[in-house]
């Protein structure tokens, strides 16, 4: 009997790196894009502009309850989203990113990119489509009603469901309960499921994410003297055929967010290219000696890459390695950090001891950040040091990376999918009949 | 005909070509099936024929009773929503009329029926100490949202309270509601919650115990592998020793018979104590351990075959022997008119068999040992007279000789078994081996084994 039963609802997960966007159904989002937005002050314009109406639209801007008279032009500034437009450099662009340790700060910026995933990319009407949200395992009530709020009164969606990453994972994978590790750019989250519910008192979270290994690769390269030039600032010039020489630009207009923003994308490509976690535990003497692997830069360069090919990637099971890297130090109480084992280990400690056996033996791997090789094996020859002997460790892992990548949302492709659960949507109707905080009960 | 069954036409539709070739009657009756078919054939019947197809068979069309099917893009309300949410869906819609009826999957729609209290209710029969009645509240409003799901329900309830201790509240409540809702106690007995209460300190303990066992280091674990090792060899050489005592009793009770075919079947202690003589035949087990031998092995073998059991105490008895004695074992088995393997293999006889065996080892090898000394004592004889300065080296060689004594007394004493008590021990000690008679003994030594 097959259980689906399409309604063509809309599947969507803003993370910290990328938002994922498509059709329930499918098997992979239509709309992958940056979650960072360009935006550009346009401080100029505003002063027509009455400074009551001025004070009024920032306020509106922090609830985003107001209607946007226009798509994206706003009197305070201009933003810019998606890949196309964030990789044409302009001058005075700010990068900037909705969230802030996972949690959103910045609603306006939320509403563009949700308009800009809605309009542009899947070229859909929110009003007929009902919506599927992702949001992170450790969302407060606060953070689900606002964006209930937002989808509710701005684009007039006809229902909407909020999934807890977490459980869409596990959904990916056909189980029911499953400890999920989901290392994606922002952050790490270690969340237990059981029976399709997250259990909140056992998630355990740590700021080690993809992102910040970019950033120690980053710096441990610098700090090696090698300089990675972002694209915008250079040409290539043919001199003579084949041969290519580099034309330095220079946009002195440029900002420090936007070079950084170019500079990590180069480095997290050596990242994703040539990093590989070690079997064992990172020593430096013991890495010292290892065979270098080359990687040619945009500009032509080719640099290569030693020890810092295994340094890297052990940050996630080592967070004070970070402090050897010079110009990482800074990161504040990184001693206080767990590794990934550590983190798993808590969190099925702290959950009822029935059910710690099935939860060893259903380890998900989920998020960007997984897809680094070895990791799998790695983990699990960790774990299985650290685990008792009764439970049996397996860590389980889709071989395919772009499913890893995307779990979340094809997850959440298969729930709104599936015909019993068109039961459960929080439709408009329930939102105006009892208010947004009956979103509480109805997405548990 | 089967050409016209693989085209899909009607099958009277070649009247004409029926009467065109009268066919006799037998016909009918062979042709359908194909193998008939092909033998008719071969003596020169029917010619194969070729459907002709008729023009009004083409102009009709090939069905005209089908349903036109489409699809389409629909709303839809399912039963299981509380509010009339619209969804769209595609429908397979069959001749122009939509399916009616609930939404397929409404069915789905099923839940954990909590039962509800009122509020004198609670007062009478549910008031408890460790429990305000908000928190009660809450247990089962959760309970109900989340289809009894504990574990879930402990995580989400809002003081800290342990998965047990929730289970508990709610058993307890809804039993004392069933029991003071029912008419009359006889008619809830059966229901399961009135019979076995939720037991607290048993599910208390459990948890305990598993989570003790799921957080044992690897130290701890190792150490418990091995002491769970040491008590199973322990068991073993404790089982060992014990059959080998129930050996030697059975042992000696069998008479000094020789008969071969015993009629009566016999009620004596059998050696293996739980024997149980069917056709199945179970493979050794691997720890047979050679000192008691069969017995003890096959006591682990909870069936066999009794000739099994004989070859096995066969075997054991005489692995000591060396194959030219079991073949002249054998030889006297047939000079004596007794069957190598019994006839008629029944407890006693079988018993009786081995004795014999036993006691016809013991006989050659004392034939052996009076042949060897009485070659010595020759040997001796000569000696003594030829080599008289030589006493001193005899001696000397006595010493020396000496330690052979007792590997062949040893020997030979196992050859015999625990039954002989003829010991030729303290005779041979006595005696001086000479010097040439060792060259032969290390040969005779050889042959034994």
């Amino acid at each position: 009997m097959y259980g689906g039963d399409e309604v063509s609802a809309i599947v969507l997960d803003l993370g910290s790196y990328s938002c994922k966007a498509g059709y329930a159904g499918e098997d992979a989002p239509k709309a992958v894009f940056p979650s960072v937005v360009g935006s550009i002050d346009q401080t100029g314009a505003n002063d027509e502009i009455k400074p009551e109406r001025d004070s009024e639209s920032m306020s509106d801007s922090k609830t985003g309850v107001k209607a946007l008279d226009s798509d994206k032009t706003k009197p305070k500034r201009k933003l810019y989203v998606g890949t196309q437009a964030l990789d044409y450099r302009r001058d005075h662009m700010e990068v900037i990113s909705p969230l802030k340790d996972g949690v959103v700060v910045d609603w306006d910026i939320v509403d563009n990119i949700w308009n800009y995933a809605f309009r542009q990319r899947l070229l859909i009407d929110p009003k007929e489509h009902p919506i599927l949200l992702a949001e992170p395992s450790t969302n407060s009530p606060l953070q689900r009603e606002k964006a209930a709020e937002l989808l509710f009164e701005n684009y007039k969606v006809p229902a909407l469901f909020l999934a807890k990453n977490a459980v869409l994972t596990s959904f990916a994978s056909g189980r029911a309960t499953s400890l999920v590790v989901d290392s994606g750019g922002g952050s790490t989250v270690v969340a237990a499921v059981h029976d399709g519910y997250v259990l909140q008192k056992a998630v355990a979270t740590s700021p080690i994410g993809g992102e910040f290994l970019t950033d120690c690769m980053m710096k441990s390269l610098e700090s090696k003297g090698i300089v990675l030039k972002p694209r915008y600032s250079f040409k290539k010039k043919e001199i003579s055929p084949g041969e290519y020489q580099i034309v330095d630009l220079d946009f002195p207009n440029t900002t420090e967010s936007y070079k950084l923003y170019s500079t990590r994308a180069i480095a997290g490509d050596i990242k994703e290219s040539v990093c590989r976690v070690p079997d064992t535990p990172f020593e430096e003497a013991a890495y010292a000696n290892v065979p270098m692997t080359p990687y040619e830069l945009p500009d032509g360069q080719t640099i290569e890459i030693g020890a810092d090919r295994f340094k890297v990637p052990d940050v996630l099971f080592n967070p004070s390695l970070s402090q050897t890297i010079p110009g990482m130090e800074s990161i504040a109480d990184s001693t206080s950090l767990r590794g990934l084992p550590q983190m798993v280990i808590e969190s099925i400690n702290k959950c009822d001891v029935d059910i710690r056996r099935e939860l060893f033996s259903s380890i998900l791997l989920a998020g960007g950040t997984s897809s680094m090789q070895q990791l799998k094996e790695r983990l699990e020859k960790d774990l299985m040091e650290e685990a008792p002997q009764a439970a049996r460790v397996k860590v389980l892992a889709s071989g395919n990376s772009t499913e890893r990548r995307f779990s979340v949302w094809i997850g959440g492709s298969i729930l709104a999918s599936l015909g019993s659960f068109q039961q459960m949507w929080f439709s408009k109707a329930e939102y105006e009949e009892h208010g947004v905080s009956y979103i509480q009960r109805k997405c548990p | 005909m089967d050409a016209k069954d693989i085209l899909g036409l009607p099958k009277n539709s070649f009247p004409v070509i029926q009467e065109k070739k009268p066919r006799p009657p037998r016909d009918s009756q062979r042709r359908p099936d194909g193998v008939h078919r092909e033998v008719y054939a071969l003596t020169g019947g029917m010619a194969p024929l070729m459907p002709t197809i008729e023009v009004s068979h083409l102009k009709r069309k090939p069905t005209v009773d089908k349903e036109k099917i489409s699809w389409q893009w629909l709303p839809f309300t399912s039963s299981a929503r509380t509010d009339n949410l619209q969804l769209y869906h595609w429908v397979r819609v069959v001749n122009r009329v939509p399916p009616t009826g609930d939404y397929s999957f409404a069915k789905y729609n099923k839940s954990v029926e909590v039962l509800k209290y009122t509020d004198e209710e609670y007062e009478k029969h549910l008031a408890d100490p460790m429990w305000t009645k908000e928190e009660t509240d809450q247990l089962f409003d959760l309970c109900e949202r989340f289809d009894l799901r504990f574990v879930v329900i402990a995580d989400r309830f809002p003081t800290s309270r342990s998965v047990e201790e929730l289970k508990n509240r709610y058993y307890s409540v809804t039993r004392a509601l069933i029991v003071a809702r029912a008419p009359s106690p006889a008619d809830v007995s059966g229901h399961p919650l009135v019979k076995e209460p939720f037991n607290l300190a048993h599910e208390i303990e459990r948890k305990r115990a598993l989570s003790s066992v799921l957080s044992q280091t690897k130290q701890q674990e190792r150490r418990e592998a091995e002491i769970l090792a040491e008590a199973k060899r322990i068991m073993e050489s404790r089982m060992a020793s014990k059959s080998s005592e129930e050996v030697e009793l059975p042992v000696t009770s069998i008479d000094n018979g020789g008969s071969e075919k015993a009629a009566a079947p016999g009620e004596s202690i059998s050696p293996s104590a739980n024997n149980n003589p069917s056709s199945s035949n179970v493979a050794p087990p691997a720890a047979a351990i050679d000192t008691t031998s069969t017995p003890a092995s096959l006591r682990m073998l909870r069936v066999y075959l009794r000739t099994h059991a004989l070859e096995q105490m066969v075997q054991a008895v005489s692995s000591t022997a060396g194959m030219r004695t079991i073949k002249r074992v054998d030889q006297t088995l047939q000079d004596l008119g007794v069957h190598v393997k019994p006839k008629v293999p029944t407890k006693s006889v079988c018993a009786e068999h081995l004795e014999l065996r036993k006691e016809i080892l013991t006989l050659l090898n004392l034939q052996k040992q009076l042949q060897n000394k009485e070659a010595e004592v020759s040997a001796n004889r000569e000696t003594s007279f030829t080599e008289a300065p030589g006493t001193p080296k005899r001696s000397y060689r006595g010493d020396v000789d000496r330690p052979f004594i007792p590997d062949s007394v040893g020997f030979g004493g196992e050859r015999v078994g625990k039954r002989d008590h003829k010991r030729k021990a303290p005779g041979r000690t006595m005696d001086a081996p000479p010097s040439p008679p060792q060259s032969k003994r290390p040969r005779k030594l050889k042959t034994s084994d």
